[in-house]
């Protein structure tokens, strides 16, 4: 076609093509930005919209398509005191459960947040059309979880996630403040003397750049478990919005503890919810015993998911474990053959619909394969409780910078989650940061900053050398090779001299990425370019994960040492901050908060 | 790190310990004879200060090591080399109709890659972008079917990447991917959503309450039961992966027509209890393109990975549509 054009105008399509494909860069301003667009993102855009009554311009960017965020992936359910009476149960057993479940790591004063605004957002998020399973009398049903000494996790099927995801994107679309910003890749974040000035970003789909201007800014890109080759979490959980905040020089915090969620399907990692557990399937060993008396007598299966994952990895490590042919991998049963199919039916009919089409397994009729697989990362972006982002341990807070959900610390989890607190996190901090937000702008208004442009336009430029760079190294390759340093020495159980040479390695790999070459050279959907980056931030954060974790030297949560088993309250009751300095990173501790509950030996 | 710093002082005295005698002997011509034996004796203190520190921790690791070589193999934390050969997997080929942007043009490639039965077409894509071919565009994110990204046409069929098992597709040993062509073509297997968002959005989905203040700021739950919820459970099932549209005979060949998933939507809002939107929902898809202009081919149902059933949802919702018609006629 492009031949029948006259020749001029030939010439004038290359320009403009050059124009608009090469040297440009859009420039939008928005009063508010949030990256990510999973349950914390899109509650944090809805809520500022509904505080600000609907005066605000809000670009909520997310690099997959809005709605298949990591957070669809959510089964389980989401934990709140619904029924106080009826469950026996009060704010003050969920916060201590909660405590004692992050091994005394949790700041109290963000617990005591969580417990008393999540039943709120439970019944908020039924009226955006979120159908929570009910008992017969009609009241939401809530289900057993680990480490929750009640039930009290309400739940839709085990599809939780989902159908909040699918009910949150639905409700925005009827919000025309709030622009949607499918496939858009946010490469670096514009941060000047602690104050957010705005960010770059790449439409996935054309490859063009844009610059957006804009005074606030809500990270709530979620965490970085695929670190890990062996994880239950999307493709997408590449824990980029932690790494573009180390690199704008934000701290981070208690980023060693990683979350390995026992029950992953072997050998393909896909999540098993705890609520199978919850609705009383066991954990057999090949045996034939239900090992988790062993461990913690107490809840049995339904101890929290570092005692249980730390339990399956010993069974296997005794030989009490099967093992997978085909991959290699150990693992354990779980069985679920005792429960009435009806239930399951009801109550777990997507792990069910899963196995069958993965492995061609009924769990109704065969136990499935399951291991520890990387879940959750507890660590993140350094925030107080009001979700602002500190600059800092003992130092105040970044102006115009918040983050939710996973990527945050607040720290709620502390060194351990415990399961459905999760969706409750994202949901609270999704609401209180939302409010923040919305009347921060309405206050302040962001002036056009030169140094911003520039910084813009320099962003721009790095992407361009990567993308005609002449490197040498494969991505994917480093990428591998970043995994099997993570599932080799950061695993469930972790030992000085592992990590030591994890960091070694990591170190080098990171070196090594500078030099990388994208073999993709065009610029629409170059998802070459995309997995580059995104293998940039994991080798970023693999690195601090080793570097935190090889300090900490007692066994908190999910980080178990094998020299130092015992938790060292005298030395250890503290948070992890590291921060880039000027050569490396730099480490530092601040206290943990602790309000009613002092630490006790963890025993269930 | 221990063990290797032992080993590093036993190179160094190897190599040092031959320099120092060679300055000592050299040294005595020149009148240092004191100087350089001192040198010399100190040197050699350290290297058997150091030696012996780098011995006693190497020995204090001996355990920990030894721990680590206890543990059989196969069983071992990392993730395993997996032995290539004869453990039941097969090469196969994986024939990609890619569509190239540039050109505007489709064109065929075949790759070879090594499957077992856990393999599904969607990782056997992803083992060819990391290690044969980064170029090719894939959309795809969960891998467990429930974010709904990776809809294409597998064996002529659309389907769900991530779901579809590649032994079970296979017929000589090949499989066919072709991307969705109900959609605007990208690049590759990868396609254009924003129309079909669009669509979505047209229906105005979301839970209607007159009282918004009520609807933002519940206090208390729905009263609904467990048959209410049943109403709609089925049709709030749909993970937007587009493979109605992609089956529908009708909007490929009328893109005005506005489609299952939507309609679908349409439905599953109205057969909610707690929606007070009514009759006006069903009256903004009372048109030739609305519902009317489904014509019941059933494709849609047929290929919906979630069991969604949307060319179900669109009679019904004719069906609501005459059930008011009849009685504004009895009114």
């Amino acid at each position: 076609m492009i031949n029948s054009v006259h020749v001029p105008l030939r010439f004038y399509f290359i320009l403009l093509y050059f124009r608009i494909v090469i040297g440009s860069m859009q420039t939008r301003d928005f009063d508010v930005v949030v990256i990510g667009s999973g349950i914390a993102g899109m509650t944090t855009a809805l809520h500022a919209e509904l505080e600000s009554s609907e005066k605000l311009s809000i670009a909520l960017i997310s690099k997959i398509h809005a709605m298949r965020s990591h957070s669809v992936a959510a089964e389980g359910g989401i934990s709140g005191v619904l029924y106080p009476v009826e469950n026996k149960d009060s704010e003050h057993l969920h916060a201590y459960d909660t405590i004692k479940g992050s091994d005394y790591l949790a700041d109290q004063d963000a617990v005591e947040i969580l417990v008393k605004n999540a039943p709120k957002e439970i019944k908020f998020f039924e009226h955006l059309g979120v159908p929570w399973n009910r008992n017969r009398d009609g009241h939401i049903n809530e289900r057993a979880f680990g480490g929750m000494s009640v039930n009290r996790t309400a739940f839709a099927a085990d599809k939780t996630g989902f159908f909040m995801m699918r009910a949150l994107y639905d409700e925005l679309t009827s919000h025309k403040g709030i622009e949607i910003f499918h496939e858009h890749m946010v490469t670096s974040l514009i941060v000047e003397k602690g104050k957010f000035l705005g960010l770059h970003m790449i439409d996935i789909a054309t490859g063009e750049s844009t610059f957006i201007r804009s005074g606030a800014c809500v990270i709530a890109t979620g965490g970085f478990s695929r670190i890990y080759d062996f994880t239950t979490t999307s493709y997408s959980s590449t824990g980029d919005g932690i790494a573009l905040a180390y690199r704008a020089g934000l701290p981070l915090k208690d980023i060693e503890f990683v979350q390995f969620h026992p029950t992953a399907l072997v050998p393909s990692g896909i999540l098993i919810t705890e609520a199978a557990r919850g609705e009383g399937a066991y954990l057999i060993n090949a045996e034939g015993k239900r090992f988790m008396e062993t461990y913690a007598k107490s809840k049995m299966e339904l101890a929290p998911r570092d005692i249980v994952s730390r339990a399956i990895v010993t069974e296997i490590e005794k030989g009490r474990g099967f093992s997978d042919r085909l991959s290699g991998l150990g693992y354990v049963h779980l069985d679920l053959r005792h429960l009435d199919q009806k239930l399951i039916d009801e109550r777990l009919p997507m792990i069910r619909d899963i196995s069958r089409k993965m492995l061609g397994l009924d769990p109704a009729t065969e136990p499935l394969p399951v291991r520890p697989a990387a879940h959750f990362t507890m660590g993140g972006i350094h925030t107080n409780t009001a979700g602002n982002i500190m600059l800092g341990a003992g130092s105040g807070h970044a102006e115009g910078l918040w983050a939710v959900g996973e990527c945050a610390c607040v720290s709620v989890h502390g060194s351990n989650r415990l399961g459905s607190n999760s969706l409750s996190q994202c949901s609270v901090w999704g609401r209180i940061v939302g409010i923040a937000v919305a009347r921060h702008v309405a206050h302040n208004k962001a002036g056009k900053s030169k140094i911003a442009e520039d910084k813009a336009w320099q962003e721009e430029r790095r992407i361009e050398e990567m993308l005609s760079g002449k490197g040498s190294e494969d991505p994917y390759a480093l990428y591998t090779e970043l995994q099997n340093t993570m599932s080799k020495h950061l695993y469930v159980y972790r030992n000085t001299k592992g990590m030591a040479r994890a960091r070694k390695d990591l170190s080098r790999i990171r070196s090594r990425f500078a030099d990388i070459y994208i073999k993709d050279k065009r610029r629409t959907y170059n998802a070459n370019l995309r997995d580059a980056l995104e293998i940039g931030s994991m080798v970023e954060l693999g690195l601090l994960v080793a570097e935190c974790a090889l300090r900490r030297r007692e066994s908190r949560g999910a980080h178990a040492v094998r020299e130092y088993p015992e938790r060292d309250d005298k030395h250890w009751l503290k948070h992890t901050i590291i921060q880039k300095g000027i050569a490396g990173c730099r480490i530092s501790y601040m206290p943990v908060s602790i309000t009613k509950w002092k630490p006790q030996p963890r025993v269930y | 790190m221990r063990a290797s710093r032992f080993m590093i002082l036993l190179y160094a005295s190897l190599v040092g310990v031959p320099i120092l005698l060679y300055l000592r002997i050299i040294s005595t011509f020149y009148g240092m004879y004191l100087v350089s034996t001192v040198l010399l004796a100190l040197a050699s203190l350290g290297l058997i200060v150091f030696g012996v520190i780098g011995f006693a921790e190497v020995y204090i690791h001996k355990r920990h090591v030894a721990e680590e070589v206890a543990m059989p193999l196969r069983m071992q934390i990392g993730r395993q080399v997996q032995e290539r050969t004869g453990s039941g997997t097969k090469m196969i080929d994986i024939v990609v109709n890619r569509f190239d942007n540039e050109n505007k043009a489709m064109r065929n490639e075949v790759y070879k890659v090594e499957a077992d039965k856990n393999t599904t077409v969607l990782s056997a894509l992803l083992d060819i972008r990391s290690k044969q071919d980064p170029t090719l565009a894939v959309r795809y994110s969960c891998r467990m079917g429930i974010c709904g990204s990776c809809g294409m046409v597998i064996n002529g069929k659309p389907s769900l990447a991530c779901e579809t098992n590649v032994f079970d597709k296979m017929a000589d040993h090949e499989i066919t991917v072709e991307p969705m062509y109900g959609h605007p073509l990208l690049k590759d297997l990868v396609t254009d959503f924003d129309d079909f968002f669009e669509r979505h959005m047209s229906v105005d989905p979301g839970l209607y309450r007159h009282d918004k203040r009520e609807k933002y700021g519940a206090k208390e739950p729905f009263k609904l039961s467990r048959e209410d919820i049943d109403k709609f459970l089925p049709y709030s099932y749909c993970i937007m992966c587009g493979l109605c549209l992609d089956a529908c005979p009708v909007v490929n060949s009328n893109p005005e027509f506005i489609g299952p998933q939507a309609l679908s939507q349409v439905y599953r809002y109205h057969a909610d209890k707690a929606d007070q939107k009514g009759v006006k929902r069903l009256l903004e898809v009372d048109t030739l393109d609305g519902v009317w202009g489904c014509e019941f081919a059933g494709a849609c149902s047929k290929v919906c990975p979630k069991g969604v059933d949307p060319a179900g949802a669109i009679q019904l919702l004719k069906g609501e549509l005459m059930k008011d018609m009849a009685k504004k006629e009895e009114g």
